[in-house]
C-alpha cells in the first residue's frame, strides 16, 4: 500500500517535499460490568498519512518564496480505483500552494535509536491479556472488605508505522500498548462511593493490577467518610497519579508548551533560554526537567518522531533555567536552534526529601490523591481543580477530604517545590512520587 | 437508495448492508450493520502561520451482534462487500449464544436519507476565499490594540456520513458541523493572557460570521484579563452565562444520567428518579434534533430517531438518556442517545444538545438583583463526577457584580464546586435567552463526540475558589 502511495506522490505534480506515514492498528477491547461481559469488540485499521509540501510565490506579490503542506489521509477504500487517489493528493497540493508560509525542510536520514516500545505478550496474546487483566482485578478485589467492581475496560493494542519521507529518512517501529480503565465502589450501610482510574502502559508487567487495586480500594473506603477540606492557604503534597495529572495534563502540560520553539515563533511563551522559567524567587528544591523520548516501554517514547527526526533524551530545565526548546524540524530552523524532535515523556530529576517527610507537619496540610480533573492552563499555568480525594494531615493524624478545590499558578508553585526522593514510572512519566507545595489557596467548607 | 455523502465504493457497500444483517442472523438473535465516516477541510492562521488541510478523514463498517446478553463487534477500515460478508461470518461462527437469550427490538420498518440544511452551503466558496475570510478576520482583530502578540483564527467544516442497518431499518444521514473560532493573546510584557471566541453548529456558513463589536469585546476582555486576580474563595451569588450554564448541565448534571451509568451502579441519580431534584424553575433536556446544534444527529449510532427528552421537568427528575442495551437491560425508554467516536469505538450512551429550559426573566434583571456576586462568563474545563455528585466546572474568568453593576474586575481562573443538588436547587432565576455553544464530549478521559450545551442566564449560589 505504502509504495504505491510514494509512486502516485512522486508522480504528483507540485509536490516539492513530501512525508509518508503507514499506520496499521489491531485492537481487541473487552467491556465488563461488574464481573459480567458487557462487549468485545476486535478492531483493525489501515491509513497512509501523505504530507505534502509546495513551494510557491507569496500570495501577496513580490519574489518571496513560500512553502505550504496539506495531508491527504489515504484509506483502504481510496486504492480501489487510482482516480480517488489521485483526486487526495491533487486536493492536498492544492491546498498546500494556498499557504503562505516561511520556507523550511524535512528531516534528513538519521540513524535511530533502538527503543523498546513492543511487549511480545501482547503481540501474542492480545485477548487473553485484554480478558486476563479484568480477571486479575476481580481476583485481587476478593481481598478487599465491602470493595466491588462497577465495570472495567480493557483495550490491547498494537500499532506499526513505517515512514519515509523525500530526504531519504526511513523508519519503522512497532509499538504496543495497553489501556486498563475501571471504577471500584466501595459500600457503607447507607452509602456508596468510587474510585476510578485510567492506566496506560505498553508493557503488562508495568501494571500492578494488585498493588492499585489494594490502593483504590482504599480511597474508595476513605470516601466514603471523607468532608469538605478547610477554606485558607496550607501546604499542598500531591502525589502519584494526581501529580502526573497536574505536571502532564494530557499532553497539553504548561511546562511542555512554554518549552516549545513552535510557541517561541509564534511569541505565546515569554520563556528565553538561560533563563528562569519560574515567576517567584525560587526556594525549594532546584527543579530540572527532561523530554525522555528513548525511556522503555514510555507511552510518548518512539525511535523517531512524526517527520522523522531521530529521538533522544535532552535536559530542556536545568536547575530552575530554561536550557533549550524542544523544536522539530521546522520550528528549529525557524529560530535556528537544534532540531530536537517532539517532547517525549516527561523526566524530572528525584528530590532529597523522603515521601514520608513531606507529609511530616505539625501544622494542618492537604495531600491530594485524586482531581475530578485537573488541567492546569497551558499558556498561563493557572490551575484549579476539584478535590475528589486527600486527605487533611494535623500533627500525623489524616482525615479524609472531597470536595472543595485547590487553585495557583504551577510556575509559582514550583519554585517552592519540595521533591520526593522516591521515584515513580506511570507511562508518560517519570519523577518524584510527590511534591509538596507552599502556601496554596484551598477553597472548602 | 442513493447515499449521496459516501464515496462511490463505501455507497456500493451501504446498499448490502440488510444482506450483511441477515447472514449474522443467521446465527445471532439480533444484528446491525453500520458505517462511518467523516470528511472536512479545516484553515488556521496566525500571525506568523498559515495551515490549509484536511480533516483527517475516517471510513470504516461496523458489524454487531447480539449473543443474547451482549454485543459482539468486529470492525475495520477496509470497507468492501467482500469484506463484510467475510468479516459476518467470522464474527458469528466464533460467538457463543447465552443459554437465556434475549431479543432486541429491531423497531418500525423505515428507510430514510436524511441530510443538514445549509442556508449557505459551505461549498459555495472555494477553499482559497475560505481562507481570505480567515485572514480579514485576523487583520481585523490584529489591528486593535498593540498588546496583542498573536490571534489566531480556526476555521473548521466536517461532513459525517453514516449508514445503519438491521433487520428493519436502512438509514443514512450526513450531517455538516461548522466551527470558526478565534482566540486573542495579549501581554502587558510581564503577564499573558487569553480569551477566544466561538461559533458553531450544523449547517452552513451562515453559523460562523462574526462582527467588529464581538472581536472589540473578545480583545477587551483579553487585556482586562492581564490584571485580574485570583478570587477569595467562598460561597457566591452568581450569575451564570448561557455558556456556563451549559456546562453545568452537561457536566454536573447530564453525565449522571447516561443509564449505562445506572447499569454500572455508578450514578447516585437513580435514588432521584421521579422526585424534586432542583428547583422548580429548571429544565433540563437533551435534544439530538435541535436545529443547528453542534450536536444535533438525525439518528444515533444504533438507528434510533432523534427526539427531545425531558430530563428535568420542573425540578423533577423526569427521565435518563439510553443507548440500546442500557434500554433493554432496565427495561426503560429507548432514547436516541447511543454514540461511538468511530468505527474503532463502542457506543456509549452519550449527550447531543445538553441545555437548561429558557425562563421568563430578563438577563438584566437578573443582574440588577445581586448586591454583591460574580457573573460568570465563560467555561474553559468540566468533569463528571455521577457517583459522588460533586460538581468541577472551570470558568475562565468571571466579573465582581456590586449592588446590581459589573465593575469591571475580573479574576481568573474560578473554580465552581459543589454538590450537584443544592446547586440546582439554589437555582433562584432562569433568564428568558437562550444560547448553544459547541465542543467535544469526552466519557471520562476519551470517546470524543461533538456536543453542545447551553441554555439561558441562571442565578444560583456557588462556592468558587
Amino acid at each position: 500500500m505504502l509504495q504505491r502511495i510514494i509512486e502516485a506522490v512522486r508522480r504528483e505534480e507540485g509536490v516539492h517535499d513530501w512525508l509518508a506515514r503507514h499506520i496499521r492498528k489491531t485492537s481487541t477491547q473487552y467491556y465488563t460490568i461488574g464481573s459480567r461481559a458487557e462487549s468485545r469488540r476486535s478492531v483493525q485499521s489501515e491509513k497512509v498519512l501523505v504530507t505534502v509540501m509546495n513551494d510557491h510565490a507569496a500570495s501577496a506579490g513580490g519574489q518571496e518564496q513560500m512553502r505550504g503542506q496539506a495531508q491527504a489521509t489515504i484509506l483502504p477504500a481510496d486504492l480501489a480505483d487510482e482516480t480517488s487517489l489521485q483526486h487526495k493528493l491533487n486536493q492536498a497540493v492544492f491546498m498546500a500552494h494556498l499557504a503562505d508560509n516561511s520556507p523550511y525542510g524535512l528531516p534528513a536520514p538519521a540513524e535511530y535509536p533502538t527503543v523498546e516500545l513492543a511487549d511480545l505478550t501482547i503481540q501474542s496474546r492480545a485477548k487473553q491479556v485484554a480478558e486476563g487483566l479484568v480477571q486479575q482485578l476481580l481476583a485481587a478485589l476478593e481481598h478487599e472488605k465491602d470493595v466491588r467492581l462497577s465495570s472495567a475496560e480493557a483495550f490491547v493494542e498494537e500499532t506499526q508505522i513505517e515512514l519515509q519521507n523525500s530526504r531519504g529518512c526511513h523508519g519503522e517501529q512497532t509499538q504496543t500498548s495497553l489501556l486498563l480503565d475501571w471504577v471500584l465502589l466501595a459500600a457503607s450501610s447507607n452509602d456508596e462511593m468510587e474510585s476510578h482510574l485510567a492506566v496506560e502502559r505498553r508493557r503488562v508487567s508495568d501494571v500492578d493490577v494488585a498493588g492499585m487495586v489494594r490502593r483504590h480500594a482504599q480511597y474508595a473506603r476513605d470516601a466514603l467518610l471523607a468532608t469538605a477540606p478547610r477554606t485558607g492557604v496550607f501546604p499542598v503534597v500531591v502525589s502519584d497519579e494526581a501529580l502526573e495529572e497536574l505536571l502532564m495534563a494530557e499532553g497539553h502540560s504548561p511546562l511542555i508548551y512554554r518549552s516549545s520553539a513552535q510557541l517561541k515563533y509564534q511569541r505565546m511563551t515569554p520563556w528565553e533560554v538561560g533563563a528562569t522559567i519560574f515567576t517567584t524567587s525560587p526556594s525549594g528544591d532546584q527543579f530540572t526537567l527532561y523530554s525522555h523520548a528513548l525511556l522503555p516501554f514510555g507511552m510518548r517514547s518512539a525511535a523517531f518522531d512524526a517527520e522523522g527526526l531521530a529521538t533522544h533524551r535532552l535536559p530542556i530545565v536545568e536547575k530552575g533555567l530554561l536550557s533549550r526548546f524542544w523544536a522539530e524540524q521546522r520550528y528549529a530552523e525557524y529560530l535556528q536552534v537544534p532540531a530536537t524532535g517532539t517532547f517525549g515523556n516527561m523526566e524530572i530529576a528525584a528530590g532529597t526529601h523522603p515521601f514520608s517527610a513531606l507529609l511530616d507537619d505539625d501544622a494542618t496540610l492537604y495531600h491530594i490523591v485524586a482531581f475530578s480533573a485537573m488541567s492546569p492552563d497551558p499558556f498561563t499555568g493557572d490551575f484549579v481543580g476539584e478535590i475528589r480525594l486527600g486527605y487533611e494531615l494535623t500533627a500525623g493524624r489524616a482525615r479524609p477530604i472531597r470536595g472543595g478545590s485547590i487553585s495557583g499558578n504551577l510556575f509559582d508553585v514550583l519554585a517552592r517545590a519540595q521533591l520526593s526522593q522516591e521515584t515513580t514510572f506511570l507511562g508518560d512519566y517519570v519523577g518524584p512520587r510527590a511534591m509538596r507545595f507552599a502556601d496554596v489557596t484551598v477553597a472548602g467548607a | 437508495m442513493v447515499f449521496k455523502e459516501l464515496p462511490p465504493e463505501v455507497s456500493k457497500v451501504a446498499s448490502r448492508l440488510p444482506d450483511v444483517v441477515l447472514e449474522m442472523e443467521r446465527t445471532a438473535p439480533y444484528a446491525a450493520a453500520s458505517l462511518a465516516g467523516s470528511r472536512g477541510l479545516r484553515i488556521s492562521v496566525n500571525d506568523r502561520e498559515q495551515v490549509v488541510t484536511e480533516v483527517p478523514p475516517s471510513q470504516g463498517l461496523v458489524l454487531s451482534a447480539w449473543n443474547g446478553s451482549f454485543f459482539e463487534e468486529s470492525a475495520t477500515s477496509e470497507v468492501t462487500a467482500q469484506q463484510a460478508f467475510q468479516l459476518a461470518r467470522s464474527l458469528t461462527s466464533r460467538m457463543q449464544l447465552a443459554p437465556t437469550s434475549t431479543r432486541l427490538d429491531s423497531g418500525p420498518t423505515l428507510r430514510q436519507h436524511f441530510s443538514t440544511d445549509c442556508v449557505r452551503d459551505p461549498a459555495s466558496l472555494s477553499t482559497k476565499e475560505k481562507l481570505e475570510l480567515c485572514i480579514d478576520v485576523l487583520r481585523r482583530a490584529r489591528k486593535l490594540d498593540t498588546r496583542i502578540v498573536n490571534v489566531q483564527v480556526d476555521y473548521t467544516e466536517t461532513l459525517e456520513s453514516k449508514v445503519f442497518a438491521n433487520r428493519n431499518r436502512l438509514l443514512s444521514q450526513g450531517v455538516q458541523r461548522m466551527r470558526f473560532g478565534v482566540v486573542i493573546m495579549v501581554s502587558d510584557g510581564q503577564r499573558m493572557q487569553y480569551d477566544w471566541l466561538g461559533k458553531d453548529g450544523t449547517g452552513g456558513l451562515e453559523l460562523i460570521e462574526i462582527s467588529d463589536d464581538e472581536l472589540l469585546k473578545l480583545c477587551d476582555n483579553a487585556i482586562a484579563l492581564l490584571s485580574a486576580g485570583r478570587i477569595p474563595p467562598g460561597m457566591y451569588e452568581v450569575i451564570c452565562s448561557p455558556d456556563v450554564s451549559g456546562v453545568i448541565a452537561h457536566e454536573a448534571f447530564g453525565h449522571g444520567v447516561e443509564l449505562d451509568m445506572f447499569l454500572k451502579d455508578r450514578a447516585r441519580s437513580r435514588q432521584y428518579l421521579g422526585k424534586a431534584i432542583a428547583s422548580p424553575l429548571v429544565d433540563i433536556l437533551d435534544d439530538p434534533s435541535y436545529p443547528g446544534g453542534h450536536g444535533t444527529y438525525f439518528f444515533d449510532d444504533e438507528g434510533q430517531l432523534a427526539a427531545p427528552t425531558y430530563i428535568i421537568r420542573q425540578g423533577v427528575f423526569e427521565r435518563g438518556l439510553s443507548d440500546h442495551y442500557s434500554a433493554h437491560s432496565l427495561c426503560m425508554p429507548h432514547t436516541a442517545n447511543g454514540r461511538r467516536e468511530s468505527f474503532e469505538r463502542k457506543i456509549y450512551v452519550r449527550m447531543s444538545n445538553t441545555f437548561f429550559g429558557r425562563g421568563q426573566t430578563p438577563v438584566q434583571s437578573m443582574l440588577d438583583s445581586v448586591e454583591h456576586g460574580i457573573y460568570l462568563q465563560h467555561t474553559s474545563s468540566g468533569m463528571e463526577d455521577p457517583k459522588g455528585w460533586g460538581m468541577q466546572v472551570t470558568s475562565h474568568y468571571g466579573e465582581e457584580i456590586v449592588n446590581g453593576k459589573l465593575t469591571g474586575k475580573r479574576f481568573a481562573p474560578i473554580g465552581i464546586t459543589g454538590y450537584v443538588p443544592d446547586i440546582l436547587h439554589s437555582v433562584s432565576m432562569v433568564g428568558d435567552d437562550f444560547l448553544l455553544s459547541g465542543g467535544t464530549c469526552g466519557k471520562g478521559h476519551k470517546e470524543w463526540v461533538p456536543v453542545s450545551s447551553g441554555g439561558p442566564h441562571l442565578r444560583l449560589k456557588a462556592r468558587l475558589g
